[in-house]
């Protein structure tokens, strides 16, 4: 029994040893998220405007109900968002968004850090988005 | 009856019915795509295919296919849905997937197809087709490679509105669907096509991109515009009415509207509505609170009171509860002096019907029209103030075979229709044709003479108006005349219409006496099936008129308040929901009046150029944001409801008319529109048998579906006059405005943007006169100066003028008179 007191125990301490730790000195140091990680969205721009088609797929599946959208009529006659908007605090990173899409002009980044001072701070507009 | 099985259920059906009719009364359901319950059978799709056990072998379009006795369908199995799946997959072939950027998605009939039936591949590869769109018109977007070829728009253009814009050209793959020449759209802009289309090929413009359907709120409501209480169901966004949307479930209108119920709704979400009272401080008019401009406007009401008296002049566009907190407003006061649009055009109906059938509106219900036998419209115009009962006409025409005559003044929509017989007549006398019609009936033996009063009397008075007589002074053939009035004499199910507006004010009472003596000679009023029509211009003419909005008990008519404002005799002229400056005949005559009346106020929805004049205006409520009821002209109480909340502080008109009695010391407040109607009720027997509640879908028609005349009395009329000179001016509703309203809507705007004067192709020869011309025309001692129109409905010597827009300030030569003699130079 004794024996396998000390056996356990040395996993215990090996860990305990330099190099063995899981926890990162963050903001210092990072971790790469995952490719799945859903963090913050990202609207996917084309040549010289947005992919999106302002189709309203996104807004209607968001359980959250934080997306905006306005559509209107551009030079060209073409459909496209004069508004988008996400409410970040709202915001439940579910990631319907992404799948409902018919043109893949959204998706979600790695970016995590969306801590911020000021509500108004949390509404992403379209300019913020297609960062 | 038929019996027939459908999926191992026993149906027993009409023997008109087809198997997607039959299955659809057992709740089964067939997938369709070209079928509306509207039109005839058509099986373009294929669809809609099912199994026969009697034809096995092959597949059986449902949509086309009439029951028979012992009929058994299946209408899925696995070899079906196969099918019906390659239909989907030929019907993709071409089609666009531009689903995200469509508008009609959401409720795309081709979207759900490929749904239900879990269409997610094609085996076949094909072109899509990259025509271009119509985008030349303001209002109905084409875009034809989204079409799937279903032939709704082509059928319903000629089934129902019979105007026929479209149709199938081109071959095999090239196969689409185009205009005349394949030029862009130019037609009425009913926007039927578009009601109809089941993908997104047909669209409405002012839409586009706006929303999804999902998104829109529905409202039914009543159209706001003419009588004819047409359901439109708002497409509400947040506080914006942005859309009509599609409804044939329920209301008279089976889903048809016109240009101004589909596209005219844009001014209630006007930027330049009134959103606060005005007062006139200074001579300026100044936006104020509703404290200051109840208390300027009872003390002033009460000033005149105490003086010479007060005179409210309603339009007909208030709901029946506001007409009623308007006359109780006006006991209040203390005057009687209560009339409404004008105080002459309505007459044809207060003392025109009164006098000879005893009662005081139409005697049947539009659906009616429909299986009528002979129809005769007095004044071609009948179309263009009602669109949807003229579709009615057109569609007795093509089903049920009918028979048109027309007597009028000028040809128009109606004289197009297949078989329509015109009695083409001079200006003014089109009152002698129908009392020269009435003459060949009498004295032909045919007229139904039965308990009828004062037939000796009418036949005496008659003896100047034989059918030689009457067509030697109006033109009209005198054989043409005969066989018309014979015609009429044999219908069995016999329908009269008339309209009546402000710009119909001459000889509007001897033509409706006339009409109803017609129509009691052949049996009409009273009779199941048809009867005789008298419809208002506005959406509530009848209810004013059920409502007593009347001078009565020795109150003054609107004339005669509008003379008492000029000559000192009244100190305060109170305008509701009316711009009489803009739309009543005889402009300087209400211009005096409302700039001498010493206290004027106006409750509008914008500053319009009466409103300009007044000492206070309050801003009042269009349709889209009333709770009540209307009563459309076939006498059918339906309900309006609010869609969107008012802009600012405007309030509806029966609120303010409750402040105010309320500051005059007589509570008129009441808890809801429905405790109003049950007050109502009190005072006009006829809507105290109708609750409030159980309006329901289709509405409840006063007085029955067939309205009995209280008496059948002939009454004689005498003839019209005839102006002399060179050309005759008459006035009218051009078929895409109703009143002055529509000149604020975008939709009807785009199409008719300003006033014309129309001529004839022969008159426009003579006078040199293109297309566009700028036309100086003088009469009655005044000239306006009019854009020229140029095309073949008129006869020689006639001009016609739309009367809506108030810049061409038309009533300045249009003083009440059937026709006004004019001259015209360029």
């Amino acid at each position: 029994m004794f024996k396998e007191f000390a056996k356990g125990l040395s996993i215990t301490f090996k860990h305990l040893l330099p190099g063995h730790s899981t926890t990162v000195q963050y903001p210092t140091v990072k971790l790469k998220p995952s490719e799945r990680f859903r963090g913050l969205h990202r609207l996917v721009p084309s040549q010289d405007r947005e992919k999106c088609v302002a189709c309203y797929l996104c807004p209607t599946v968001c359980p959250a109900k934080c997306i905006t959208v306005e559509s209107a009529e551009n030079e060209k006659g073409e459909k496209y968002p004069k508004v988008y908007k996400i409410d970040m605090l709202r915001c439940i990173f579910c990631g319907y968004c992404v799948e409902a899409c018919p043109v893949e002009a959204i998706e979600m980044t790695a970016e995590y850090e969306l801590a911020n001072y000021n509500r108004e701070d949390f509404e992403f507009t379209k300019q913020r988005l297609l960062k | 009856m038929v019996n027939l099985t459908i999926d191992g259920k026993q149906i027993s059906v009409s023997k008109a019915a087809t198997i997607y009719e039959a299955a659809q009364e057992a709740g089964i359901h067939i997938p369709v795509l070209c079928y509306a319950k509207k039109l005839l059978p058509y099986g373009a799709c294929r669809v809609c295919l099912v199994e026969i056990e009697q034809m096995k072998g092959r597949l059986i379009p449902s949509c086309t296919t009439p029951v028979s006795e012992g009929m058994v369908v299946t209408t899925t199995s696995e070899e079906i849905k196969k099918v019906r799946k390659t239909v989907m997959e030929f019907l993709l072939v071409n089609h666009v997937l531009d689903c995200p950027v469509c508008d009609k998605g959401g409720e795309c009939d081709l979207q759900d197809l490929a749904y239900e039936l879990d269409s997610t591949s094609n085996r076949f590869e094909g072109e899509k087709f990259d025509l271009p769109t119509d985008e030349v018109n303001p209002l109905i977007e084409r875009n034809m490679n989204r079409c799937v070829l279903c032939g709704k728009c082509v059928r319903v253009c000629d089934e129902i509105v019979g105007y026929g814009s479209y149709s199938f050209i081109n071959r095999g793959f090239e196969t689409k669907i185009a205009t005349a020449y394949d030029r862009g759209l130019n037609c009425e802009f009913c926007g039927q096509c578009l009601s109809m289309c089941p993908v997104g090929a047909l669209l409405p413009r002012p839409f586009k991109f706006k929303a999804r359907p999902w998104q829109l709120k529905e409202v039914d409501s009543v159209c706001g515009y003419c009588g004819n209480g047409c359901t439109v169901t708002l497409g509400v966004l947040g506080d914006r009415v942005e859309t009509i949307r599609f409804n044939d479930k329920i209301g008279v209108n089976d889903g048809n509207l016109c240009i101004r119920g589909r596209f005219g709704y844009s001014y209630v979400n006007d930027q330049e509505r009134l959103t606060k009272p005005l007062v006139r401080k200074d001579g300026v008019l100044v936006e104020t609170d509703w404290d200051e401009a109840l208390q300027v406007v009872s003390d002033g009401l009460l000033k005149a009171q105490g003086g010479q008296g007060v005179g409210f002049l309603s339009g007909a566009r208030l709901t029946n509860e506001e007409f009623y907190l308007l006359k109780q407003f006006a006991k209040t006061v203390g005057t009687e002096n209560v009339d409404h649009s004008g105080g002459e055009c309505y007459k044809g109906v207060t003392e025109g019907l009164k006098q000879t059938l005893g009662v005081a509106a139409s005697t049947a219900t539009f659906p009616q029209i429909d299986k009528a036998d002979v129809i005769l419209a007095i004044r071609s115009d009948f179309y263009e103030t009602h669109p949807v009962v003229g579709m009615v006409v057109n569609q007795a025409i093509r089903r049920n075979d009918a028979k048109l005559l027309i007597v009028a003044d000028k040809k128009g929509k109606l004289n197009k229709l297949p078989g329509a017989k015109t009695l083409l007549s001079k200006p003014g006398l089109e009152l002698d044709v129908l009392n020269a019609m009435a003459k060949v009936i009498l004295d032909e033996g045919l007229a139904q003479t039965e308990g009828v009063e004062g037939v000796a009397e009418f036949q005496a008075s008659l003896a100047n108006f034989t059918p030689e007589k009457v067509a030697a002074r109006s033109g009209v053939d005198a054989e043409a005349l005969q066989a018309a009035a014979r015609q009429l004499a044999s219908a069995k199910q016999g329908v009269v219409l008339l309209a009546y507006g402000l710009p119909y004010q001459g000889l509007n009472k001897e033509l409706a006496t006339a009409a109803a003596n017609l129509a009691i000679l052949t049996g009409i009023p009273g009779r199941e099936g048809g009867g005789l029509y008298l419809c208002g211009e506005k959406s509530n003419s009848q209810g004013a008129i059920d409502l007593g909005i009347l001078p009565q008990n020795g109150g003054l008519g609107a004339q005669a308040m509008l003379a008492g404002a000029s000559n000192g005799k009244l100190d305060a002229l109170y305008v509701v929901s009316e711009d009489p400056l803009s739309s009543y005949p005889d402009r300087d005559k209400v211009a005096q009046a409302l700039e001498k009346v010493p206290f004027l106020v106006v409750q509008d929805i914008f500053l319009s150029p009466t409103a300009q004049l007044a000492d206070v205006v309050l801003p009042a409520v269009s349709f889209a944001e009333k709770d009540g009821t209307f009563t459309n002209a076939e006498r059918r109480i339906q309900r309006v409801r609010p869609g969107i909340p008012s802009p600012g502080e405007a309030r509806s008109d029966g609120a303010i008319f409750s402040a105010l009695a309320g500051k005059l010391g007589n509570n008129l407040s009441f808890t809801s529109a429905a405790a109003i109607f049950t007050e109502i009720g009190k005072d006009v027997p006829a809507y105290a048998a109708i609750g409030f509640n159980e309006l329901g879908a289709h509405g409840k028609v006063w007085g029955g579906e067939t309205l009995s005349p209280a008496s059948r009395k002939l009454v004689a009329v005498g003839g019209g006059t005839t102006v002399e000179g060179e050309f005759q001016l008459v006035v009218g509703s051009a078929l895409y405005h109703s009143g002055t309203v529509s000149t604020k809507a975008k939709g009807p705007l785009a199409v008719l943007s300003e006033a014309y004067a129309e001529l004839g192709r022969e008159d426009a020869k003579d006078l040199n006169v293109a297309e566009g011309d700028l036309l100086k025309i003088s009469g009655n001692g005044a000239e306006i100066k009019l854009k020229a129109k140029v095309d073949n409905r008129l006869p020689k010597g006639v001009v016609f003028v739309p009367y809506h827009f108030a810049d061409a300030e038309v009533n300045r030569l249009y003083k009440g008179e059937p026709a006004v003699s004019v001259k015209i130079s360029k």
